[in-house]
């Protein structure tokens, strides 16, 4: 589904990824975890198609295409889909316009015919059910006046709508309370298949005990210092950062 | 300007006797004569030329629409979306026309023609005393040959059950200068809403269109002016809305400009007793080489009166985008709560928009705040809509859209809103398609 191989990244002059490789099969969960300012937000970023970003060496391959070669809204159509750490708050422009412009900017490029307003809400109504979030909210502007927890939620309602291959989750968790995190992680588990990857990017372990990774990795000094399971994940809850760092620079 | 004074001179020949004969007239006149036509070199002016106006092939005295003009104007208004429920009046080139109007009763409510009104009516701008203090030429201007337009009265208490819409449709072949007048006199604790429109018949000449709203409100009335502006980029458009608030009176005034090639709307309101509020807004969209600028005038000549200025504007191409908001507390106001914002989108680098507050605060007990914005799209919106797969250019489109939307929603006439939302939209570099939630 996804191979980066060999990623450098910078932006201005200082070098965020140096040499950064990793491989997502087809329905595989992966977590990329990593001490503040390691380069996670940025491998986010550089997926979804940020233009600020300069890449200097190195390929991001996805089902088969250069994915590097494809703008942000190309990649979107392709199954790409990043849920933002800081959602974007864009006043004027409601949830439901955003929804289904997207729903149908997707199967335009998939050649499959536009949805109407009355399949877009048949298709809404459970997974806001799912997701919590009141009928209300569609009339609303994206993301202005939502709660921390309102906006990941949100998030997670768009990629819920998407259905995309590849899902990253973009530090979903922070700032949520159990009951949301339990939420979002329904909402991310529910989406879990076959055919379809996710990469959650997070500081802490607890959004990994419910949503249970096939591979856990921590991203340092810009490139992957260590894989492993989903224990590895505890342990890097009991332990820390540091020893891998060390690790990493000593070897 | 010699050559306009003497083209003007020649035109008020023209006047109806019955036009013509109002002592008023020539007051006006002499007002216009001795302010002449603004210039740069006025303050208030500074970013707006009208030297175009110096132009002797403008008619001041159009010639009413034949039938077959009328035809012609019946059968675009029959493609127009335009008509709300309630009394509608059409002016054609200025002229009043009967038949494509409805007069819908209002209990309360007299709309006379101002032909109608001529002995009862003396306009404001027509008398040196009011004159001196408005120092509007234009409004002097308008006095001296206005020959149509209406006088809207709502006796005390009264609420008028529907909107009141006034429809200027420019048609004619010639060049005309078009002077019409609005009235409108609220007494106490009564409320009106006010629907000035503004739309070219196809082909259409280029021309003038000067109208004035002379506003009086008793006690506690409440009045909402909304006014669409849609004439083609060929026409000159110039409005002044002149209002005069008593206590606890409420005025709300919400501007959509999109169309003419030069325009400039002055909304010029006097506070006069305590507990008076304006509320005024507005959006512009200039595109081309279009200019639009808009104007205003508040004085806050009691304690405890209120004004919020909220106005927009988005300038593409070359066009030019003006705001300028005078605030004006006088002595012993105490307790005044003005705001101003002007928010200002640059959609292309050749680009301007001036923007200009002006506070003039002459007592101490006061809350005045303005900002003022001029940006470009923002980055980061771009980006998300972008990474939820809406195009470049779409993504462009929507938050230039968003921008105006944030203003036109606050119009509470729903089939009005929907009119002006359309509008904009369809004028967007790559136009959106939107429909209401």
């Amino acid at each position: 589904m996804l191979k980066i191989d060999n990623l450098h990244v910078r932006v201005a002059d200082r070098v965020i990824l140096n040499g950064l490789t990793l491989e997502v099969g087809a329905g595989e969960v992966h977590a990329i975890m990593g001490p503040n300012g390691s380069g996670k937000s940025t491998l986010a970023q550089v997926l979804a198609g940020r233009e600020s970003f300069e890449i200097t060496a190195g390929s991001i391959e996805y089902l088969g295409r250069n994915l590097l070669e494809l703008a942000p809204e190309e990649r979107a159509r392709a199954g790409v889909f990043l849920a933002f750490q800081y959602p974007i708050e864009i006043p004027g422009v409601n949830n439901a316009y955003l929804l289904k412009a997207a729903v149908n900017a997707r199967r335009r490029a998939e050649g499959k015919p536009q949805i109407d307003a009355f399949e877009f809400m048949r298709l809404i109504k459970g997974k806001m059910e799912l997701m919590q979030i009141s009928k209300e909210f569609l009339n609303r502007s994206i993301n202005v006046g939502f709660s921390g927890g309102e906006k990941k939620r949100n998030e997670i309602l768009q990629m819920l709508m998407l259905e995309p291959r590849l899902a990253v989750l973009d530090e979903t968790d922070s700032g949520l309370d159990v009951d949301a995190l339990k939420i979002v992680a329904a909402g991310v588990n529910s989406l879990r298949g076959a055919d379809r990857s996710m990469l959650l990017i997070t500081h802490y372990q607890r959004l990994l005990e419910l949503i249970v990774p096939d591979r856990v990795h921590v991203l340092a000094g810009g490139k992957i210092a260590m894989s492993g399971g989903s224990e590895l994940a505890r342990e890097l809850d009991e332990r820390g950062y540091d020893w891998i760092e060390t690790a990493a620079a000593s070897a | 300007m010699a050559s306009l004074q003497q083209h003007l001179e020649a035109e008020r020949c023209a006047l109806p006797p019955a036009a013509r004969a109002q002592p008023w007239r020539g007051e006006a006149f002499a007002s216009f004569n001795a302010l002449g036509l603004p210039t740069r070199r006025d303050e208030r002016w500074r970013y707006t030329d009208l030297k175009p106006l110096d132009n002797e092939r403008l008619s001041f005295v159009p010639a009413a629409p034949d039938a077959e003009l009328r035809a012609h104007v019946a059968a675009f208004l029959e493609t127009q979306d335009i008509d709300l429920e309630g009394p509608r009046l059409v002016f054609i080139d200025g002229h009043f026309d009967a038949t494509l109007s409805r007069r819908a009763e209002l209990p309360g409510v007299t709309i006379s023609s101002l032909a109608d009104a001529w002995d009862s009516f003396v306009p404001e701008g027509s008398t040196g005393a009011a004159h001196a203090r408005s120092r509007h030429p234009l409004a002097a201007l308008n006095a001296a040959f206005v020959q149509q337009g209406a006088v809207l009265k709502l006796a005390r208490g009264v609420v008028a059950a529907a909107p009141i819409q006034c429809v200027f449709v420019t048609a004619g072949r010639d060049q005309a200068a078009v002077q019409p007048r609005i009235v409108i006199e609220l007494a106490e604790a009564a409320a009106a809403t006010v629907v000035q429109h503004f739309v070219d018949a196809p082909e259409a000449a280029p021309g003038w269109l000067n109208v004035v709203t002379e506003v009086s409100q008793g006690p506690g009335s409440s009045l909402t002016v909304y006014r669409l502006q849609e004439h083609g980029t060929e026409q000159v458009h110039t409005s002044l809305l002149r209002a005069r608030l008593e206590r606890d009176a409420r005025l709300t005034a919400g501007y959509v400009d999109r169309g003419g090639g030069l325009v400039r709307n002055d909304i010029d309101v006097t506070l006069a007793e305590p507990g008076a509020k304006a509320d005024l807004f507005g959006i512009l969209l200039a595109a081309g080489t279009q200019h639009i600028d808009n104007s205003l005038c508040v004085d806050h000549a009691a304690p405890r009166t209120t004004s919020l200025e909220s106005f927009r504007a988005i300038a593409d191409d070359r066009a030019h985008a003006v705001f300028c908001g005078k605030v004006t507390v006088r002595p012993g106001a105490q307790r005044i709560d003005a705001r101003q914002t002007s928010d200002n989108l640059l959609l292309s680098a050749k680009a301007e928009i001036d923007t200009k507050p002006e506070l003039e605060i002459y007592a101490d007990d006061v809350k005045c705040t303005h900002g003022a914005t001029v940006g470009e799209l923002d980055e980061e919106q771009m980006f998300y809509l972008r990474s939820r797969g809406v195009s470049a250019d779409a993504a462009r489109a929507l938050l230039t859209f968003a921008f105006a939307h944030i203003t036109l929603e606050r119009i509470a006439l729903p089939a009005l809103r929907e009119r002006a939302i359309r509008e904009i939209a369809g004028r967007l570099p790559e136009g959106v398609e939107w429909e209401s939630p």
